[in-house]
């Protein structure tokens, strides 16, 4: 479904999504992050990206699996938590961060079925923003299969045309929205089809950076496991593990038990985010490390990100966001390392 | 102690039963032995599960991790663990008695193949701690002896006082249809009549092996893998009828954490048992 909305028509539909828990953009202590908005009137789509992607709504960095502790007759009692029951809107989201949801939904999903991540992606419904300039100096989503306007894992894409927004719903999830606004919606016109051609394809031309013939990557790492490139490129890292923790497709997660420290006693089996940067990530409980060292770590992530998932699942563990790049204090450049394994040897 | 479990949903796979420890006693100084029985009677007689296999054990507050199986299916009813005390948790689970509760969830992994090794002989290999596995599939082979060829078991530790299950390999060594060695590193007792030195060192005194009809199993210490598969290549059992199950850092168990990906495969999936053919293609497995 194709629609024109006035952007000052927005806040109106936005109103009647009431029923909804709506997450938007928003601009705090000079950076963006997505959080619960109160009035239409928070929302704000002129935004570079933020900070981090809004996979934390759907898989939180902290999350009670389930609550254990004894009763009045000393037995023990463990109860199952499962996320909140509500219906969820998240607006603003880049194209990458989007595509990103699509590829840890492979994880997710399956034969064993992750109840946490599959209740919450399925309850929520995601509005994107397409980029009409890059939200980032270091966006590279045209080098990993995606785009600016992609619409791999949205309900419904904006596209900003000024005035107005050019509204292309993808599911029935996103329909059902537009349904709400009734009214507020017209159907595009034919030289608005086409200025949306233009400002896509306009779009994909302002990116600065990239890795060009990105296919020849999988296929060279599987030679260079034992590469002394790894040292190299690992020399300067400081394990601080930012990059996968602000990675939109990185999903590793600990199991962990908190307690009361005062009787009586009660805890929580938490799952949180873990990094596969950490030493402790693969530390076997006798000393034993399979992945000892910094190069071991840093192989690994470029191995699952684009060969490793590539294998399984047909698609780079990676969409271009570029947070990695722009964030990594000690700038470790991963476009920068896939040219230079495109080229090794 | 009583205890229950409240749950909304099926098949969450982070939710554990309860099961209670039946027995439990010391195996060597920082090894016990933990025999479990789920509460639920049900659970208790519907679990199935193949040598190899792992369950994930918890202790409500201290955490959970993996630990292999070391009953045999053959003798449903019962859980049985050998555990080491390491960390956190390890130190919770020996300070636990008789009729306390821990979390059990599982069963999860490949296993052994054990259809694929009946009619073969079966050559069991283990070191320390890789009893643990090991064990499991030695008693289902002697629960369902006609269905091998020869059971060989040779089982090597560091002294007689670290050999985990001594009493009860010594009692096997009776056994007429078991070909049993054990030897320790060294001999701290002055009363050992076994072998010394280190496991490799048994392999001369086995009769000769038909190795197209032979299976090789291991597990051990990281170090004893390259020196016990250069024995089976040398008795040349071909790659793929060499088997070892290894160790990994879990979480989840059900392929959705991360820690234990190695390639494009997940441990706790796809293992932990892996033959020798797997161990050349995938690098990091050991």
């Amino acid at each position: 479904m194709e629609k024109i909305l006035q952007k000052k028509s927005f806040p109106k539909w936005v109103e009647k999504l009431d029923a909804y828990e709506i997450y938007s953009p928003v601009k705090k202590d000079n950076t963006w992050s997505y959080e619960i908005i109160n009035t239409p009137g928070d929302i704000e789509l002129d935004y570079p990206n933020a900070v981090q992607a809004p996979k934390k709504i759907i898989n939180p960095q902290r999350e009670v699996v389930l609550e254990f502790g004894r009763s009045d007759d000393d037995s023990l009692e463990v109860t199952e938590v499962l996320p909140e029951e509500k219906s969820v809107v998240i607006f603003g989201v880049r194209p990458c961060d989007a595509k990103a949801l699509t590829l840890t939904d492979l994880v997710f999903s399956g034969d064993i079925k992750d109840n946490y991540y599959g209740k919450r992606r399925k309850q929520t419904a995601i509005i994107g923003l397409a980029c009409n300039t890059p939200p980032s100096p270091n966006c590279f989503c045209t080098s990993v299969d995606g785009s600016p306007h992609s619409e791999d894992g949205f309900d419904i894409l904006l596209t900003d045309l000024g005035d107005r927004y050019f509204v292309k719903s993808l599911t029935n999830k996103g329909n059902n929205l537009i349904n709400l606004g009734k009214g507020l919606f017209v159907a595009p016109k034919a030289n608005e089809k086409k200025e949306i051609a233009k400002i896509h394809a306009d779009a994909e031309k302002k990116l600065k950076r990239q890795v060009n013939d990105a296919e020849k990557i999988p296929p060279k790492l599987k030679e260079m496991f034992e590469s002394p490139f790894w040292d190299e490129e690992s020399m300067s890292c400081l394990r601080c593990g930012i990059c996968t923790y602000l990675c939109p497709t990185c999903h590793c997660f600990d199991i962990s038990d908190e307690v009361t420290s005062v009787a009586p006693f009660k805890g929580y089996r938490i799952r949180t985010w873990d990094n596969c940067q950490f030493p402790d990530f693969t530390m076997h409980s006798s000393g034993h490390n399979p992945r000892p060292d910094k190069a071991s770590r840093l192989r690994q992530r470029i191995m699952h990100k684009y060969q490793y998932f590539v294998e399984c699942y047909d698609h780079y563990q990676c969409t271009g966001c570029g947070r990695c790049v722009s964030k990594c204090p000690v700038g470790i450049d991963i476009i920068e390392v896939l040219n230079k394994v495109r080229d090794y040897g | 102690m009583k205890g229950k479990i409240n749950e909304t949903t099926q098949n969450n796979p982070f939710l554990p039963e309860l099961a209670r420890i039946i027995s439990t006693h010391y195996l060597t100084k920082d090894v016990k032995f933990f025999q479990v029985r789920f509460s639920d009677m049900e659970k208790a007689l519907s679990f199935r599960y193949e040598p190899g296999q792992f369950a994930m054990v918890s202790v409500l507050g201290a955490g959970e991790a993996p630990f292999c199986l070391s009953s045999s299916p053959s003798r449903p009813g019962l859980l049985e663990f050998c555990i080491q005390k390491k960390g956190t948790l390890t130190n919770a689970l020996f300070r636990l008695r008789e009729n306390d509760l821990v979390g059990v969830r599982g069963p999860y992994g490949n296993g052994f193949p054990m259809g694929d090794m009946e009619g073969k002989d079966v050559l069991i290999v283990m070191g320390g701690l890789g009893v643990a596995p090991l064990r499991s599939v030695l008693l289902y082979c002697l629960d369902n002896r006609d269905l091998f060829n020869r059971v060989i078991l040779l089982h090597g530790a560091r002294t007689p006082s670290d050999m985990i299950f001594r009493d009860e390999f010594m009692a096997l060594k009776e056994r007429v249809d078991l070909e049993c060695f054990l030897t320790v590193d060294e001999d701290d007792t002055g009363t050992w009549k076994e072998n010394i030195g280190v496991v490799t060192t048994l392999f001369p005194k086995l009769k000769k092996i038909d190795p197209s009809q032979a299976y090789g199993l291991v597990c051990g210490p990281p170090v004893m893998y390259k020196f016990v598969i250069k024995e089976f290549i040398q008795l040349n059992i071909p790659k793929n009828q060499i088997l070892m199950t290894l160790e990994r850092r879990m979480k989840c168990g059900v392929g959705k954490c991360g820690h234990c990906a190695i390639d494009y495969i997940y441990t706790c999936l796809d293992g932990p048992v892996f033959t020798y053919w797997d161990v050349i293609h995938m690098r990091e497995l050991i």
